[in-house]
Order: C-alpha cells, then sequence, then structure tokens
C-alpha cells in the first residue's frame, strides 16, 4: 500500500466519524426541540360540559342568549373565558344550542325578533332561526353545540 | 452531483478557500488540553440553541418569570431537557473557559504575537461570567432574587461608584420588575452581541496567528 493512500483513507475515517458524532449531537438536541416547540400546539383542547342555566328560562319558540363564562388554562396562565349560545326549544322538551359566533369572520351575531333572524353586524349575514344561512358572506350555518339536561340545567358541549 | 454543486457554489461564494483556512490548517503537535477552547465553543453554540428556545416560553415579569418557568420544566415536551443543558451548560462554560485559560498560560500561548488573543480572551471570560450572574435571576425564585440581591449588594460597596453601580445594576433601590427586565435585556441581547463580536474576533486571531506547539522540557 503507498504511504499516501493510507493518509487519504484516515483522513476519511475521521471525518465520517465528526460527520456522524455531529449528526447524533444535532439529533440529540434537534428532536426534543421539535418537540418542545410543536408542544403545546399538539394539545387538544380538553371537551368538556359547561353549564348554561336553569332549561325554564328558554322561551318557547324564540332563540334565548345563555352566556356564562368558564376557567381556561393556556400555558401557565388561567383565564376566565365567555362561553355563550343561543337556545332554541320549539315544544320545552327538544333544545337545540346554536353558537352566536358568526360563521364568515368570527364576530357574534343578535337575534333579532321582530325578524325572527340572525343577523351579523359586520358585514350583514343573515341567518334563518335554525342557524341556516339566509343571506349574505357566511358559508355555512352556525355551529351546533351537543346538549343535555340534568335536573332542568342546561349544558352544552365545548369542542 | 454534490462534487458539481459544490464546485457550482464555489465558483461564486470562494468557500473552500474559507473552509481550508479554517478547518484544514497546519497545525502543531499537540495534545488533548488543546481541545479546551473548542470545547468552550461547542457549549457556547449549545447554549445559545437552548437559550433561544427557552425564549419561546419564558417571560420576563414578575408575575410571570417563575411561573412560565415552571411551564417549561413540567408542561412542556422535553422542556426539563432544554432547560436543563442550558443551566448545566451555564456551569461548563465558566468552567471550560477557565481550564482553557489555564491551559493557554502554562503552555505560555499568550506570548507574542498572540498577546491580543489572550485579550479578547479575558473579555470572554468576563462575558461568560455576566451571562451567568444576569442568567441566574431569570428563573425569579427564591434562590435567583436573593443571589442577585447579595451579588447587586456586593457590587454596591465598591469604593467611591459603588452605590452608583448597584443602583444601575438594579435599575434603582430595590429589586423590582425593572431588574428582572434589564437582566433579561443584558442576558439575550448585549451579552450575545457581544459574545458573537469577541468569539469572531478570537477565532480570526488563533486561524490568523496559528497555534502554538505544545512546550517541551528544552524549551
Amino acid at each position: 500500500m503507498q504511504p499516501g493512500k493510507r493518509e487519504v483513507n484516515r483522513r476519511r475515517f475521521l471525518s465520517a466519524a465528526i460527520a456522524a458524532m455531529g449528526s447524533l449531537i444535532g439529533a440529540a438536541v434537534g428532536v426534543p426541540a421539535v418537540a418542545y416547540i410543536i408542544g403545546p400546539a399538539l394539545k387538544q383542547q380538553a371537551e368538556d360540559w359547561v353549564r348554561l342555566g336553569a332549561v325554564n328560562k328558554v322561551e318557547l319558540g324564540s332563540p334565548t342568549l345563555f352566556k356564562t363564562t368558564v376557567e381556561r388554562q393556556t400555558g401557565w396562565i388561567s383565564a376566565q373565558e365567555e362561553v355563550a349560545a343561543y337556545v332554541l326549544t320549539e315544544n320545552g322538551q327538544e333544545f337545540s344550542a346554536i353558537s352566536n359566533v358568526c360563521t364568515h369572520l368570527g364576530c357574534r351575531v343578535r337575534w333579532i325578533e321582530g325578524e325572527a333572524q340572525f343577523f351579523c353586524p359586520c358585514h350583514n349575514g343573515v341567518f334563518g332561526k335554525d342557524g341556516s344561512v339566509v343571506s349574505g358572506p357566511p358559508p355555512r350555518p352556525l355551529d351546533r353545540f351537543e346538549t343535555k339536561i340534568e335536573d332542568g340545567v342546561l349544558f352544552i358541549r365545548r369542542s | 452531483m454534490g462534487a458539481k454543486l459544490g464546485n457550482w457554489l464555489d465558483e461564486r461564494f470562494g468557500w473552500r478557500s474559507v473552509w481550508a483556512a479554517i478547518f484544514l490548517r497546519k497545525i502543531p503537535h499537540v495534545n488533548w488540553f488543546y481541545t479546551l477552547g473548542s470545547a468552550t465553543l461547542f457549549v457556547a453554540t449549545l447554549q445559545i440553541v437552548t437559550g433561544i428556545l427557552l425564549t419561546m416560553y419564558y417571560v420576563p415579569t414578575p408575575d410571570h418569570a417563575y411561573d412560565s418557568v415552571v411551564y417549561i420544566t413540567t408542561q412542556l415536551p422535553a422542556g426539563w431537557f432544554i432547560r436543563g443543558l442550558h443551566h448545566w451548560g451555564a456551569s461548563a462554560m465558566v468552567v471550560l473557559t477557565v481550564l482553557h485559560m489555564l491551559r493557554v498560560f502554562f503552555a505560555g500561548s499568550y506570548k507574542f504575537p498572540r498577546e491580543m488573543t489572550w485579550l479578547t480572551g479575558v473579555g470572554l471570560l468576563l462575558i461568560a461570567v455576566g451571562f451567568g450572574f444576569t442568567g441566574y435571576l431569570l428563573p425569579w425564585d427564591q434562590k435567583a432574587y436573593w443571589a442577585t440581591t447579595v451579588g447587586t449588594e456586593i457590587a454596591g460597596v465598591a469604593p467611591g461608584l459603588g452605590p452608583w453601580i448597584l443602583r444601575i445594576a438594579r435599575g434603582g433601590d430595590d429589586l423590582t420588575a425593572l431588574t428582572l427586565a434589564r437582566f433579561f435585556g443584558a442576558h439575550v441581547w448585549v451579552l450575545p452581541a457581544a459574545l458573537l463580536g469577541l468569539v469572531s474576533l478570537h477565532l480570526y486571531l488563533v486561524i490568523r496567528n496559528g497555534i502554538t506547539a505544545a512546550p517541551e522540557r528544552k524549551d
């Protein structure tokens, strides 16, 4: 074997060893770093039942607005968050809860009794009593919440 | 393919001569103690990476600092690992810098023409200590609070200017939100800028002047 060739082999070996160790160290820091950065994004919002109020406060045949606040944990800060829903019943037995957040750009819609429609002040989105789109820019009906009643108290499920 | 891309880039950047100057330079016969400077540079890089990661969640105000550190350590995936690396890396920085300095001293490597390499190195030691001092306050727990109280108090007993140094370090007479904010600012902006500048100069001098051979008995 020529002496020159031997030197090239040694150099190649050391280069490969350094590259391997470098990759190993890079991965040892890089993989935890990615987990660390995307961690909070992967966390699922806890689905939970939110207590709205007494079921007998719902007016028959007319959407009634319920507002309540829930404790919400974001990172290390726990804050109050307002939850609002229009609750509708036609027969006093079956209840449906509709979100008051416009599906267009997130403004709050309001029930106009005289016209029997939900109206969004931002871009004139109009929804029917059941939340379906009547006119304006909203791309889909108002969101609905799952509901349940326990001991005369109405709950909705946030998802 | 790789060689072709390398040539294409080299024609535009001339990176091969830079690479050769940094990594393929001739070095005399030395021993493992001569790697302490590179070890310090490696840990410094690790500190920069983990430090940047910590700022993604850390908040330097008295009502959030401690809680955000607890959140990093207990709630985030690998948060304990990132913070742990940064915590232990801080001590490693000071230890390695001092060991590197001792090697330079006992090998006589600070002599002509490398006096400025030594002086910039002394500056870097001070910066490493400054990082340690300002970073120690940031978790905002009891140990951090009282260590900084004592540390700034010590600065305060310097003759003449002492009381002024204390007030400037704390941003007032007491250790407050202002102290935390300015220590954070120093830790993530002032000191890193100074570190990058001085490290660049230090490395330029190491490459420009070459490194010394390990002294032998007859020297």
